[in-house]
């Protein structure tokens, strides 16, 4: 097992790219070796050791390696980019891309994420306590697919286009979601616990399931009728008819 | 600037050398007989040396592509490099920025590339990027096939108004030779329609695309333009267009060549030797293809060759792209263009398990394992269309090894085997054909012999070294040794000047780029030029005096004269 | 002596009217006749910066200074900066942006365009959806229905109908405008609406839920349509689709009241589909009305030299590309950026407070021919010739037709290639290179 504790030195006011903040990357390595890894503060290039305090306790490979953050991180990109493995646990609010591309391990947030947080996710876990804003679990510009896999719970709200383009996996947002959820869906699921605005256009696949008020529908969906999930019964719909979609949305 | 290339394993097809250890000497940019003492030495030490690599069909610059651009931002971010001393950043995959162009081509070993097709309006934004890729020389072929002066002197029957209009539409668009896209689809497309077949009529202009076809052939001969009609068929994309190729090649009998070259080149064979009735049936007959190149004489052609994975397909043929985009459900861009063409953009995945992909992959190889003579077939990728460009070094190996090819057929879909002849076709290519498809026989049908394609004495001095000595490997078996010194040539040498070494970019000087300025009397223009200014007058939405492409764009020109008044080529 | 130019070309808005006479005497023009009033205003100039100026703080008063001054002072502003963006670029030719990309490049810098503000927008649903699209001459020629969303040409591109879309008259559109069907869709009844055979109100931010509504009806889904969409009814609704559908050609030409809006880009996203789906039955086009007269052209430009569009973030040295995060005002608003140069472009009459405010407190250089707003905030500003006036180039129209001005009269400034070449000599000795 290997413990790695990072706290911030200084306040950061430019965005530093720290995709080298990784159970992947971190496995096996000294203090000294985190210490000197590179990371970018807009056109300057750095060090980890440069921003942060680093500690190393143990050693072990990337399942093995558990990342213990403290400290304001709300300037801090790209934590966990690409983690296959371990864990990361963050106190504090964290800045855009955090588990882009994942597809192992888990994160957990106290605070809030910025945008693109489990940008085409493909595996693990990411548990934000605090707020979500824009693209949660979407994809990269241009490309059809968003999030494939894994799964993101939000405790508090998140902002508009929550996974866009998704393709597989599971988002469950307990508070409010900004418009246009689960847009160009193909396939997996959404729960949204409070409110939103026209889910589901142009999905093709997948379910959302919204428990609060949904302030505008879309006029692409057929009624189907009710249906009970989880002993709740909801007003069910599929669509989008325009791109002849199989998805579903529940609406209580 | 001396230089002087020793101990190399040349392969030279048009000066008939095949492997001899041959040294090439280099004066000012050209090959010359010999140097003096003084000149800077490179030992290839027994690897392969050939002429720099010629592309004859490839979409590198202009509105399309960089459609394609904007329209992929998935795309971009694949293949990204960051700027060094010497180079530009690096970005995309099948729709790379200018810098990678010029950068990835010359890493190849390549040194000339020439841009498949540009509207005569929107030249100015084709030579906009040309002038911004970086070492290669390059051109530009012009679409002539649905244009409106065009379709009024074929129905008049007017040739001479005919080629004194395209004479003109390359000088206005600095254009190297005559491309046409599914003649008079293009127009119809302005509608939203298509032609079906040759002898369809296109409605208003009242003329056929075999009559369109055959006329820019005699045109194109009374100019005596380097290259010959550039063909991109009719139905093209529709299961069953094999025959409507079969019968455009047929057209090229009515006319005599002006030069020792064809008279039509049909291009990218991958999307036009389709057989079948429909997606259920569909079928490769690109050995019908190839049993007419090697029954006929004044044709040749180029693979088109399907590669998985990513690609974009971009091409004049705008109901192709819509209909593309309708069964692909992919993103679509149309760019119709003014009484000109019409033209799309629509992403693609080639994928091993899909049927038709698989039958596609393998046309491109039967095509060029099946015609006999290889300077009758091209090799190209339609870049990027079948595939990005930077494959080719996949594409030779394929050809040259069966087994890689029998390796590959395991991982496709089934219908590789039942609709197609390529798992028993057991012939593999030499270094000696390679050199044709890829340097002699593109110099040749682009009319380019004099310096391209060759190492003969008053060629340019491109020439590319590649890691491999060809006494000592077996292609058939170390494929994967063939690819990867293809990918990354050893030196290559542009204009004398050694611009890669070791796959690395090591200089990157601007290269040239070659149009066609044909002379036609100066009466004949100035009676066609009346119905092109009426043309402005009423239907162009801008003006003739701001239409054709200034000098500004073209700071690097190599003019080809061409024309009814002989001129020789200088 | 008075000099004439005729066929001359309009440096104002993305119509790119290229069919001006110019009478100019003695290096002053005084007259552009063919120009609209907007066109015409620009052409006869107003408001020049006279020479370089600086200022030690935003509170004090500016002091002229050399040109050598101004350009040391911005390159080390601009080489010193972690997090420099450069912003602007629609009034000027694509050969000035081709040295505001190496500048950028050199510095690891943010380069970003007006666009951001307006079209923007356009660019990520075409990411999305594509465009189907065509040159202005084919709707001259062809079309029979021609759609406003969203876009008001009578006041931001006065000649757009006459020249292109509502009276010209073409091939297989003798009639001109007697041959049309115009119609508005907008929130409010515009003075093109005035104009328009039909006029639909959209209520406010409903333009998305419309668009998907006219997409239903028109897949053969009317049915699970409601009443009423965005106040507006269905039987409109199904009306609309039948006019689109029963076009010869139609063209949609959209504007800032769709890609500001509710939903923003994808607005555009939806329009692009439906546009897409109208092709299956007949045939369709849809063009933005860009702005400025060379909006278009710095997007063409960054994408074939970057790959991406705009709002390229070089920080890392490779290309980056995220609007949302890379993109002017995403900086600004975080501020992030600690130094900025505008150029050809108003940061000051068209950003946010926030970043405005931002702007205020961050050195700021600003490259431009004319006082604007963005000179309230600048601490160095470089006058520069007037790009399409006095400066030859290139311009690509709002339907990425590329033209080349020609001069009009000698500048009596240096021109905007001059200066980025300077700054970036002097940036490269800063940083020792
Ligand atoms: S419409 Fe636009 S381009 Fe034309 S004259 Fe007016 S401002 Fe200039
Ligand atoms: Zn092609």
């Amino acid at each position: 097992m290997q413990t790695v504790t990072i706290k911030p030195k200084k306040e950061i006011r430019i965005s530093v790219e720290a995709e080298n903040i990784s159970p992947d990357k971190f496995a096996g390595k000294t203090e000294k070796d985190i210490l000197s890894m590179e990371a970018w503060m807009g056109n300057h290039k750095t060090t980890l050791g440069e921003l942060f305090s680093v500690m190393v306790e143990g050693s072990g490979p990337a399942a093995d390696t558990k990342i213990v953050m403290d400290g304001d991180f709300s300037r801090i990109k790209r934590i966990g980019e690409g983690m296959t493995a371990g864990l990361i646990m963050i106190k504090g609010n964290v800045d855009m891309h955090l588990g882009a591309k994942m597809s192992g391990g888990k994160i957990s947030v106290t605070g809030n994420v910025d945008s693109w947080a489990g940008r085409e996710m493909k595996g693990g876990e990411l548990i934000i306590e605090g707020n979500a804003a824009y693209y949660l679990g979407a994809g990269y510009r241009g490309e059809t697919c968003g999030m494939r896999g894994g799964k993101i719970t939000v405790l508090g709200s998140a902002l508009d286009f929550l996974g866009e383009h998704m393709c597989g996996g599971e988002i469950i947002v307990k508070g409010n979601a900004g418009i246009l959820p689960g847009l160009s869906n193909n396939g997996g699921k959404i729960v949204i616990e409070g409110n939103t605005s026209r889910p589901g256009s142009e999905m093709a696949k997948g379910t959302i399931i919204v428990n609060g008020t949904v302030d505008e529908m879309m006029p692409v969906f057929k009624a189907e009728g009710t249906e009970a999930v989880d002993g709740i019964t909801y007003r069910k719909y599929t669509g989008d008819v325009i791109v002849n979609g199989k998805g579903v949305l529940y609406v209580k | 600037m001396e230089l002087l290339i020793k101990n190399g394993a040349v392969y030279d097809p048009f000066n008939g050398i095949a492997g001899d250890k041959t040294d090439i000497s280099i004066k000012d940019g050209k090959i010359v007989d010999k140097v003096s003492s003084s000149a800077s030495v490179i030992d290839a030490g027994g690897r392969l040396v050939m002429s720099g690599g010629v592309d004859a069909h490839s979409h590198i610059a202009g509105a399309k592509v960089n459609v394609g651009r904007i329209m992929r931002p998935e795309d971009t971010r694949s293949g990204i490099k960051p700027r060094t001393k010497i180079t530009r950043p690096y970005t995309g995959y099948t729709v790379p920025n200018v810098y990678a162009m010029g950068y990835r081509y010359a890493q190849m070993g390549y040194t000339t590339v020439f841009e498949a097709a540009q509207a005569i309006m929107k030249a100015r934004h084709t030579h906009e990027e040309l002038e911004e890729i970086p070492i290669i020389d390059k051109g530009a072929l012009t679409l002539f096939g649905s244009n409106w002066p065009t379709m009024d002197y074929v129905r008049e029957k007017n040739m001479d108004k005919l080629a004194a209009y395209v004479a003109w539409g390359l000088l206005a668009s600095r254009g190297f030779g005559i491309k046409c896209v599914n003649p008079g689809g293009g127009e119809m497309w302005g509608f939203g329609k298509n032609v079906t077949g040759l002898d369809d009529v296109v409605p208003n202009f009242d003329v056929t695309p075999a009559q369109i076809i055959v006329s820019l052939m005699k045109a194109n001969e009374m100019l005596g333009l380097p290259h010959s009609v550039h063909l991109h068929c009719n139905n093209l994309g529709k299961p069953g267009n094999y025959k409507t190729t079969l019968a455009s090649m047929e057209l090229a009998k009515q006319v005599k060549p002006s030069k020792d070259r064809q008279v039509l080149h049909v291009t990218h064979i991958t999307f036009n030797c389709w057989g079948g009735t429909n997606w259920g049936d569909f079928e490769s007959k690109a050995d019908e293809i190839a049993n007419y190149l090697n029954n006929s004489e004044n044709v040749t052609t180029d693979m088109g060759q399907l590669i998985f994975g990513s690609a974009t397909t971009m091409t004049a043929d705008g109901p192709v792209q819509y209909a593309n985009a309708k069964l692909l459900h992919a993103k679509w861009a149309n760019g119709d263009v003014e009484l000109e063409d019409a033209s799309g953009v629509v992403p693609i995945f080639y994928a091993r398990q899909v049927s038709i992909h698989a039958i596609m992959w393998a046309m491109g190889l039967e095509l060029a394992l099946l015609t006999k003579d290889p300077y009758k077939v091209l090799l190209t990728t339609d870049h990027p269309n079948g595939g990005p460009f930077v494959n080719y070094p996949e594409v030779i190996a394929l050809l040259m090894s069966n087994k890689k090819r029998q390796e590959e057929i395991k991982t496709l879909h089934e219908a590789v085997h039942k609709r197609t002849k390529i798992p028993g076709i057991e012939r593999e290519l030499d270094f000696n054909d390679i050199a044709i498809m890829t340097r002699a026989g593109s110099a040749k049908v682009l009319g380019l012999l004099d310096t391209k394609g060759h190492l003969g004495v008053g060629a340019d001095a491109d020439i590319s070294i590649y890691d491999i000595k060809p006494d000592q490997i077996d292609p058939s078996v170390e494929h994967a040794k063939i690819k990867s010194a293809f990918q990354s040539a050893a030196y290559t040498i542009k204009g004398g000047e050694v611009v890669v070494k070791d796959g690395q970019i090591t200089a990157t000087p601007m290269g040239r780029t070659f149009w066609v300025d044909a002379t036609v009397p100066e009466e004949q223009t100035e009676i066609m030029m009346k119905d092109i200014r009426m043309k402005f007058k009423n239907y162009y939405s801008i003006s003739l005096a701001n239409y054709m492409v200034q000098d500004a764009y073209v700071t690097h020109p190599k003019v080809v004269k061409a024309g009814v008044i002989p001129v020789e080529v200088s | 002596m008075a000099t004439v130019i005729t066929d001359a070309l309009c440096p104002f808005c993305g119509c790119v009217c290229d069919d001006l006479t110019i009478v100019t005497e003695n290096n002053k023009i005084i007259e552009a006749k063919h120009a609209c009033k907007l066109g015409a205003a620009k052409i006869m100039g107003h408001h020049r910066i006279k020479a370089p100026m600086m200022r030690k703080d935003k509170h004090s008063d500016f002091k002229e200074v050399s040109y050598d001054e101004a350009i040391n002072e911005a390159a080390a502003i601009l080489a010193r900066s972690k997090r420099p963006l450069l912003y602007g670029w629609a009034s000027a030719l694509c050969e000035v942006h081709k040295k505001g990309i190496l500048l950028a490049e050199e510095l690891g810098a943010i380069i970003d365009n007006t666009a951001t503000v307006c079209h923007g927008p356009s660019t990520l649903a075409v990411h999305e959806k594509g465009l189907p699209s065509s040159t202005l001459g084919q709707i001259k020629n062809r079309a029979d229905v021609v759609v406003f969303w969203g876009s008001n040409p009578v006041q931001a591109h006065p000649r757009h109908m006459g020249r292109y879309s509502v009276f010209a008259k073409g091939f297989f559109s003798e009639k001109g405008r007697k041959g049309r069907k115009i119609i508005v869709v907008d929130v409010r009844k515009t003075e093109t609406a005035n104009i328009a055979d039909e006029y639909i109100q959209v209520a406010q931010g409903s333009d998305y839920l419309v668009l998907s509504a006219l997409r239903a009806i028109l897949s053969g889904h009317a049915d699970v349509v409601p009443a009423a969409v965005g106040g507006v009814s269905k039987e409109q609704l199904s009306k609309l689709v039948d006019t689109m559908k029963t076009a010869r050609f139609g063209a949609v030409f959209f504007g800032m009241g769709l890609t500001q809006s509710k939903s923003r880009y994808k607005n555009i996203d939806n329009a692009i589909s439906l546009i897409t789906e109208l092709n299956s039955f007949t045939k369709y086009v849809i063009m933005p009305m860009r702005g400025h007269y060379n909006v278009t052209g710095f997007g063409q430009v960054c994408s074939w030299e970057t790959g991406f569009a705009t709002a390229v973030d070089f920080a890392r040295g490779a290309p980056y590309y995220n609007p949302g995060e890379t993109a002017a005002n995403d900086l600004l608003m975080r501020k992030e950026t600690d130094a900025a140069m505008i150029i050809a472009g108003d940061a000051g009459a068209h950003f946010p407070a926030d970043s405005v405010r931002h702007l205020a407190k961050i050195p700021v250089v600003q490259v431009d021919p004319y006082w604007n707003p963005t000179t309230e905030v600048a601490n160095v500003v470089i006058p520069v010739a007037i790009c399409g006036v006095e400066v030859e180039g290139t311009a690509y129209r709002m339907d990425g037709v590329s033209l080349r001005f020609r001069k009009m009269i000698e500048p009596t400034h240096p021109t905007d290639i001059e200066i980025l070449e300077k700054i970036t000599e002097r940036v490269k000795e800063i940083r020792g290179e």
